[in-house]
């Protein structure tokens, strides 16, 4: 078991990227390492950027529509974020293959850059991603204390992302956010055409899948393993959907082992 | 005297389903094994004869709406109710309040089918458009975040095709067709009354402040009413005038009996279904995600705890009277109860005036509807309690009725080549 680390403060800069503003916490040093996050736990640096910080220099930006960028409506769909992040890659002066990590929706938009711009990446790590079936339960559906309920398998770190829904900040800020979620992905929840598209993927590939994930059936992390070439699956122990959460160190590792950041 | 126009309206619930803790939400996910056709059969029937009754009674109109997968209201689709309707009367008003636009995947077909029914009607169809309630978004997998702008753009799109010679072209975001020119066109000229009805956002107001539309508050306590109609005022001040009393409704329940003790023993079960297990709805189905904007929802939960609005499932029956979102009473009651309305808030329009709601059995809604029309309506018309129909008052968001000024159409949202 890896111990858990300090996590500091870090404070996020709005960056221009070709005029959309976005909200971008960046720390740690070693190669690049864009991290994209799924369709909340934002505003902050979280434990799981800290413990890539230690072998990467992680650049976490917030989507647009997601906690301080703001919306653009220009962004419709997965294949607009594909540009956007296109645009953000060459904002920070990426021009050499970088390593890309996504998270549950951000797994998805990592999975869409990848089968668009294979050339450009150094490797690919999906943790519990979506996009390739409909998550196995209507998250739209539900109380937000079942959603945490449906997220985590283990509550241990919960205090980290829990907030009080019942004050109106909050609860205004969620709904935002999940109709960001919404405008991307209410209808279809997935993206039938992807997986005759993974195959295009063609640098190294890492699966992060979960032990009890109730939100995207597990089946959905073998089969993104089975379809990307060359594709590892690693399970970590006791985890639900919310893998970066309940276990960030342990995740961080499997990552910086497999894409050389510990080397 | 104040004058009120009275619609008759019943939301055609289908009452027979299990008890509220057994279930998620009367809406949705409710099994449709509950329905049974042949009690659906019945019910229909006795619905729409109710309409037809609402004319010999002298009703200004009857209305019928949209909304999908639920008991609380089966009427999927208001145009067939609409037409149901046309062919068993002669003269009264039909408010189909409203087609949810966003839900169609072309709304030329709402177009085509309203001025159907307002060609054979001899135009007395009033086209109500709405965006649907959250529900229908889950119920039919429509983007709740696009429901706005496809509102507005389908709008945009059928008025256009009403007032405008084909063929045009349509390129927006939302709609693309090469070839708009809808056979027939409107019997009313330019086109039929659009009215708004609403639950209370900002946006929504004032986009109907802006084009004159009558707006309706719908099943409201009284304080958000007029703290709405205080915002349509507001912006149609902005606009440059001031609304007429047909630019404001409101749907309300009523129930009159021969005293207020006998209306409330009749009435109240009826009541408490309709808000206790029509209006059972867990918060994730009637707003999901897009549904409305952020600064939407924060007036929203902002004005509920100002006005202490509460979710329809814990208002009591006390409450419900107490906070007028129904009257229920002997004609002198619901008669002052109405005053309120045209006095104080100024509005012109009742909807669901001697509704039938819940699981109210055929011969109250007859017994209430009659009473309703020779005792309370008479106190808000000229001597011989005529309907506007009979006394050549313009319809409610017709020109005639707003003095001869056109609604104004700011500039569509779609772009036409």
């Amino acid at each position: 078991m890896t111990q858990a680390i300090e996590t500091p403060g870090v404070d996020a800069e709005m960056v221009d990227v070709a005029g959309a503003q976005v909200a971008v916490r960046r720390r740690g040093s070693g190669r690049p390492l864009l991290y994209l996050h799924g369709a909340g736990f934002t505003g902050r640096w979280l434990r799981i950027h800290e413990a890539l910080s230690a072998g990467a220099d992680v650049i976490a930006p917030e989507h647009p529509g997601f906690g301080a960028s703001p919306d653009r409506e220009e962004i419709e769909g997965f294949d607009d974020l594909v540009l956007h992040y296109d645009d953000l890659r060459a904002r920070f002066g990426l021009e050499e293959p970088f390593d890309l990590v996504g998270y549950s929706l951000g797994g998805w938009i990592a999975a869409d850059y990848a089968v668009t711009y294979p050339e450009k990446l150094r490797s690919l790590t999906l943790i519990t991603p979506a996009g390739l079936e409909p998550p196995i339960v209507d998250f739209f559906a539900m109380e937000p204390e079942q959603v945490f309920a449906t997220l985590f398998n283990d509550f241990t770190n919960v205090g980290e992302v829990m907030v009080d829904p019942n004050d109106i900040d909050v609860a205004v800020h969620m709904y935002e956010e999940a109709s960001t979620v919404a405008k991307l992905a209410w209808n279809p929840r997935y993206d039938r055409k992807l997986a005759r598209r993974l195959r295009r993927v063609s640098c190294p590939t890492l699966i992060v899948g979960a032990e009890n994930d109730r939100l995207l059936a597990g089946e959905q992390s073998d089969r993104y393993a089975e379809l990307i070439p060359g594709a590892k699956l690693v399970r970590i122990p006791g985890t639900g959907h919310a893998i970066p959460i309940e276990q960030p160190e342990a995740t961080a590792q499997a990552i910086l082992e497999f894409n050389g950041g510990l080397a | 005297m104040k004058e009120l126009q009275f619609f008759h309206f019943g939301l055609m619930p289908y009452p027979n389903i299990p008890p509220p803790e057994d279930y998620e939400s009367t809406w949705v996910t409710l099994s449709n094994k509950h329905y049974d056709p042949v009690v659906g059969h019945r019910l229909y029937n006795e619905y729409l004869d109710q309409a037809v009754l609402a004319e010999k009674l002298g009703y200004d109109g009857t209305c019928v709406n949209e909304h999908h997968q639920n008991a609380y209201g089966t009427m999927p689709d208001p145009n067939v109710m609409a037409s149901h309707i046309v062919a068993r009367t002669e003269k009264i008003r039909i408010g189909i309040i409203g087609n949810a636009l966003p839900l169609h995947e072309n709304p030329l077909r709402v177009a085509e089918s309203v001025a159907m029914l307002d060609v054979i009607s001899g135009g007395r169809i009033i086209s109500g458009f709405v965006r649907g309630t959250g529900m229908e978004y889950h119920s039919l997998r429509a983007n709740p975040a696009h429901s706005r702008e496809r509102f507005w753009e389908a709008h945009d799109l059928i008025m256009k095709a009403w007032t405008e010679d084909g063929p045009f072209e349509w390129r927006g975001k939302h709609f693309d067709l090469p070839y708009v020119n809808p056979w027939p066109k409107p019997y009313q000229q330019p086109h039929p009354p659009i009215w708004l009805p609403g639950q209370g956002s900002m946006e929504t107001i004032s986009e109907a402040a802006k084009r004159r539309y009558p707006f309706m508050m719908v099943f409201a306590p009284l304080a958000f009413t007029k703290f709405n109609y205080d915002m349509y005022r507001r912006a149609a001040e902005e606009e440059g005038y001031e609304p007429a009393p047909e630019q404001l409704a409101f749907c309300t329940g009523t129930y009159v009996a021969e005293t207020d003790e006998i209306a409330h023993r009749e009435a109240k079960e009826h009541i408490m279904w309709l808000f206790h297990r029509g209006l059972k709805v867990p918060d994730y189905h009637f707003f999901p995600p897009g549904y409305t904007s952020g600064k939407s929802l924060r007036g929203m939960l902002m004005g509920k705890e100002k006005f202490n609005i509460k979710n329809h499932v814990d208002l009591t029956y006390e409450e419900l009277i107490e906070q007028q979102y129904v009257i229920v009473g002997s004609p002198e009651t619901v008669v002052e109860k109405l005053k309120i309305y045209t006095e104080e808030l100024g509005a012109g329009i009742l909807v669901g005036a001697g509704m039938q709601v819940g699981d109210m059995p055929n011969w109250k809604v007859v017994k209430n509807m009659t009473l309703f029309a020779e005792e309370v309506m008479p106190h808000f018309r000229p001597p011989g309690n005529k309907p506007a129909w009979e006394r050549g008052v313009p319809v409610p968001g017709s020109p005639e009725s707003l003095g001869g000024v056109p609604a104004a159409q700011p500039e569509p949202v779609g772009s036409t080549a």
